[in-house]
């Protein structure tokens, strides 16, 4: 600061000085110095008294406390930056630390900066303790406080010190305290059904429940286990997996409320408690521990910081706890057995029968696959798949059932069965799928059956086993699920599929040599079919044999029959070529599309000479058959 | 005169055939008789309630006449009713490669697997996991194979004669191209399901996978019997598998598992 006011000053006097000139420069200089030497004794007078307050000050909050609870110590430390603090050791006395906080004040006038060190002071051993003076380094300087008495008192004989409202009688924090029996100190469990209002359940029956865990706002809990129901009347179904959690005031205290929902379903038939627990380990304040003594005058002086900073010098109790619901009698009824449906399954709630889908067309003691849904409300793990009605008209196989929650603790939702079915008797026939269960709201038994579907089925009536009389009088006695033996001895067959066998890439191989067999076939055929390689090869054929005829005629020595032959090659060899009649390639043809003095244009006209009466002698053959060969061997080029 | 004389000592000998005809006949029907007999006797011990008795003589019959789907059901029900699940689940997983929808099969496979508490994987895709498996492996390799076959007859055919009508030809590309589709189908689901070929059953509650191919060796966890797993390569008398949708993977004693497909 007064380095930047003589900066300052500097930078302005030389502005001043070079406008005012060296005098008035000099004047205003006297000035400036001597109202920094009144600032520099002002802050010396202001920050002597400062540093000359260092001091520690030790306090206790109250002289005596019982075994086992602790009192607040306090160590104000002011004037000065705070070094190390030793704390001395007494034997059986904990002093452990509970945070610090800094106090800013002024009184008249002088002002002070007191950092403030709060510890806890205790023994569960009753005795007079004397605490030495705390050891505090202050800038560097060791100061000491003044030694402490505290006399720790047998928990029977707590006394409220004078001046203090008496406590609330203590216990140790590891015992359970009266508050915690009795006044559900860390939480409770309530249980709500959730929808019906029927006092009363059948055996079987899920009733959907609303569990809710209250937990002291600012508690602190760890659950250790599930939701587990007391006694062994009611169990406890499918409890979300998620719960949600609120903030809500009963009876005037605000809790932290943990909601889960489920459904309980009682086993036998009765009156019965029903209660569930919640094993955890809560932590809450222990509002009964001693409040450290509120400072006045500070800025944190209002009711508001207060509350605050109460909760936050209030230690926590933690302690495993079994959380537990209010017994509530509930009314368990058996499941009447007037009007019981013979297909009933044990299914108790409010369902639907959705959906059937049944083949057309059936062949008797063929399978078939069977679909339906059944929707609605209740205990689905006993739900099963509906019954094909006429029933002795159908075998049916068990199937599968695929369930579908609907809501978060699955107590509605629909499931989707599949199963196989063999009509056992031939004919057209009217067929339903039904389905039975208990209404608990009604109070009654209630079968469900779909619309009647026309369907057509193939084949005879299966002869099957007289039933043995005997067993068909036990109802009750429940059907052996296991299907029996088979009787017919069935082929022998290899368990190792083809897939596996050599056989399997040997026909592969067999296959691949018919397709190319076949494709050369193929080739083949469409070869010797083609009218272009056929011609072609008629030509050949035509011109080798008068090739042949002419050679015999020079042989011969027969000179018109030569020509005729030996013409007869070249305009079979042009024909090919330019895709004309042999007969129609004359001298005029050849001389218009080839040069005349061509070997082919030059035998064309020796022929006709010959040919029009201008013979030879039979000496020129081999002139001729030069010519020909002349004549053929361009042709072919 | 020569017929004459040749006649006799010919129809001597059709007399002499006659009985010696039958006695081989009434032998082969015997025969025929006598091969029914073990199932019917082994059904007859399991109707009795004696069902070790039946599953030893249903493996007797097994060794003696060769793989059989109604042998190896019967057997399944024979080990389910002992309670031995393993065993059971394995007999029925080997009747299921020869009859796979049998219905009676498939409910008392899902009777034993409930027991056991060996649940089948769930299939991330059931519809097309339903497509893979509507037919097995078998009958997969039939299809590729037949329709090979099909095809090679078809090009064989085609390429050595000239089809008159149009129609034929018409037919003959639409089956050509089924078979081609066939071919293709199958031999996608056999390479899909190629993993199969390595299934096994583990047969003993007390089965465990061990960290190395030796009986001292710590175990990782027991599978349970009638788990279905995944068999690796052999090193002594262990071998190597891993168990489907677990960790779980190392070695376990042969004896306490089985190929449901023996190589």
């Amino acid at each position: 600061m007064v380095s930047q006011i003589h900066h300052s000053n500097i930078r302005w006097t030389g502005h001043v000085a070079r406008c005012l000139g060296r005098q008035a420069f000099v004047e205003l200089s006297r000035t400036a110095a001597w109202w920094t030497l009144v600032t520099a004794l002002l802050l010396i007078t202001i920050g002597v008294p400062t540093l000359a307050a260092a001091a520690v000050e030790a306090a206790l909050d109250r002289d005596s406390v019982p075994a086992g609870r602790g009192a607040l110590m306090t160590l104000r430390v002011s004037g000065g930056r705070v070094g190390k603090i030793e704390l001395p050791e007494v034997d059986n006395l904990l002093i452990q630390a509970r945070g610090q906080s800094q106090q800013f004040e002024i009184i008249n006038g002088q002002s002070s900066v007191s950092a403030i060190y709060n510890y806890a002071v205790g023994s569960t051993t009753p005795g007079t303790y004397q605490i030495p003076p705390i050891g505090v380094t202050v800038d560097g300087n060791k100061l000491t406080s003044q030694p402490l008495t505290l006399k720790v008192l047998a928990a029977a004989a707590t006394q409220a010190p004078a001046g203090i409202a008496p406590l609330p009688p203590s216990t140790p924090p590891a015992a359970a305290d009266t508050e915690d029996t009795s006044g559900k100190r860390f939480g409770f469990l309530t249980v709500e059904p959730a929808t019906s209002e029927r006092k009363h359940v059948y055996v079987g029956e899920i009733a959907p429940v609303r569990i809710r865990a209250w937990l002291p706002e600012d508690a602190r809990a760890q659950l250790h286990s599930g939701i587990q129901p007391e006694g062994q009347a009611f169990t406890l179904h499918n409890v979300s997996e998620r719960p949600q959690q609120t903030s809500e005031v009963r009876d005037g205290k605000r809790y932290t409320v943990i909601t889960w929902y489920g459904g309980i379903s009682a086993t036998k038939a009765g009156s019965y408690p029903a209660s569930l627990s919640l094993k955890a380990s809560v932590a809450v304040r222990d509002t009964s521990a001693p409040q450290p003594r509120r400072r006045s005058g500070g800025p944190f002086d209002d009711p508001f910081f207060d509350s605050i900073l109460d909760r936050m010098n209030t230690p926590m109790i933690q302690q495993d706890v079994t959380l537990k619901s209010e017994d509530q009698e509930i009314e368990v009824r058996p499941l009447p057995t007037h009007g019981r449906p013979a297909g009933f399954s044990g299914a108790v709630g409010d369902f639907k029968l959705e959906a059937p889908e049944l083949p057309r067309a059936w062949k008797t003691g063929e399978p078939q696959q069977v679909s339906a849904r059944i929707s609605g409300s209740g205990n689905f793990a006993l739900v099963e798949a509906p019954k094909l009605s006429p029933p002795d008209a159908w075998k049916a196989y068990p199937g599968k059932g695929d369930f579908t929650p609907g809501d978060e603790a699955a107590f509605s939702g629909s499931k989707s069965f599949q199963f196989s079915a063999v009509p056992r008797k031939g004919g057209t026939q009217d067929v339903a799928l039904s389905f039975s269960f208990f209404n608990p709201d009604a109070g009654a038994y209630q079968t469900v059956t779909s619309p009647a579907q026309q369907i057509r089925v193939a084949g005879t009536d299966l002869v099957e086993q007289e039933p043995n009389i005997a067993a068909a009088r036990e109802p009750d006695k429940p059907r052996d699920p296991l299907i029996g033996q088979h009787a017919q001895l069935t082929p022998r067959r290899s368990l190792v599929p083809l897939v596996a066998r050599p056989e399997f890439v040997r026909l592969l191989v067999i296959a691949a040599l018919l397709c190319v067999l076949g494709g050369l076939l193929g080739w083949h055929r469409r070869r010797r079919a083609d009218p272009m390689r056929r011609a072609r090869t008629a030509e050949e054929r035509a011109t080798r044999e008068a090739l042949h005829a002419a050679a015999r005629c020079a042989a011969a020595g027969d000179v018109s029959g030569y020509f005729a032959a030996a013409r007869q090659a070249l305009q079979h060899r042009l024909g090919s070529r330019w895709r004309q009649p042999a007969h129609a390639i004359t001298l005029a043809e050849v001389t218009a599309r080839m040069p005349a003095d061509s070997p082919v244009a030059s035998f064309f006209r020796e022929a006709d000479r010959n040919a029009y009466g201008h013979s030879a002698a039979d000496g020129d053959f081999p002139q001729w058959q030069a010519l020909l060969a002349d004549a053929m061997a361009s042709l072919t080029e | 005169m020569k017929i004459a004389a040749a006649n006799p000592p010919s129809e001597f000998r059709m007399k002499a055939m006659l009985p010696l005809a039958c006695c081989f006949l009434l032998l082969g029907l015997s025969n025929i008789i006598a091969a029914a007999t073990p199932l019917e006797q082994a059904n007859r011990q399991f109707a009795g309630g004696d069902f070790a008795a039946a599953a030893s003589a249903y493996e007797q019959i097994l060794a003696s006449d060769g793989p059989r789907a109604a042998v190896f059901y019967n057997l399944g029900n024979s080990y389910q009713r002992l309670g031995q699940y393993g065993p059971a689940i394995l007999a029925y997983e080997r009747a299921r490669l020869l009859t796979p929808r049998d219905p009676d099969l498939l409910a008392n496979l899902t009777l034993a697997r409930k027991a056991a508490a060996a649940f089948e994987e769930p299939r991330p895709n059931p519809r097309l996991d339903a497509l893979l498996h509507l037919l097995s492996r078998n009958e997969w390799s039939w299809l590729v194979t037949g329709a090979a076959c099909l095809l090679g007859g078809l090009a064989l055919v085609c390429g050595a004669l000239r089809l008159p009508r149009p129609g034929w030809r018409k037919a003959a590309a639409i089956a050509a191209t089924l078979a081609a589709l066939g071919m293709a189908t199958g031999t996608t689901v056999l390479y899909v399901r190629r993993a199969e070929a390595a299934r096994g059953i583990v047969l003993s509650a007390t089965a465990s996978v061990r960290i190395s191919p030796f009986e001292s060796a710590d175990a990782l966890g027991s599978p349970g019997p009638g788990r279905c797993v995944q068999l690796g390569r052999k090193a002594g008398g262990f071998i190597y598998l891993e168990v489907p949708g677990t960790q779980l993977r190392g070695w376990m004693a042969d004896r306490e598992v089985a190929a449901v497909a023996p190589n």
